[in-house]
């Protein structure tokens, strides 16, 4: 997520939220605050509690995989719900967490059948 | 994931490591240890690690999950890294862990043209 001013950004966050199931996207700093967030402003404790806590999941995430393998990195975290998908993209500056709306109903956790 | 016996545990197991791309899996019970796993009898501290690392960050996300909101639940988790990727399946007695080959070539962390 390269830092070349608001209109990559901008264009990003539409790309983004345009796509079908999207409900939500928020984009973390460093210090867990959300320079930028498609919630209800009224919504915005709520925004304030995803970068909190998808933050630190990451991080531990990131520990986690740093631990068993020097030479490896996090790149993607996907956290499913019985609700919603939560999806985090962590970067060196930045977090980027889209929440999406579960697209089947089937509640199984493993599909092995679909193609990786 | 129902107790009925070590047949329906094989067949699970054998379903799972014939997938293509699939390098492990491990079976973990609540205590954090690995009743069940396909790693050389040599790797077996390998394992152990894998099952208290993500055991822990499982709990974590469940942690997150129901702390948003008190009806949801954590149903799958996936932690995808630059060599391979980590899908956690949590269930009340049992964690099952399999680590996957990557298997595209593409590093993005975000691939908004996927359908979810």
């Amino acid at each position: 997520m390269a830092a070349t001013g608001g209109g990559d950004i901008e264009e990003l966050v539409k790309q983004i939220t345009d796509h079908p199931g999207v409900q939500g996207l928020i984009i973390v700093n460093t210090e867990g605050i959300p320079i930028r967030h498609t919630f209800q402003e009224q919504s915005r404790p709520l925004a304030v509690q995803y970068c909190a806590l998808f933050q630190s999941l990451a991080m531990k995430a990131r520990t986690a995989v740093v631990e068993l393998d020097n030479n490896n990195d996090l790149l993607f975290l996907r956290v499913r719900s019985k609700k919603h998908e939560v999806l985090v993209a962590p970067d060196t500056k930045y977090l980027l967490i889209v929440i999406q709306r579960v697209g089947n109903d089937d509640n199984l956790p493993i599909n092995i059948k679909k193609t990786p």
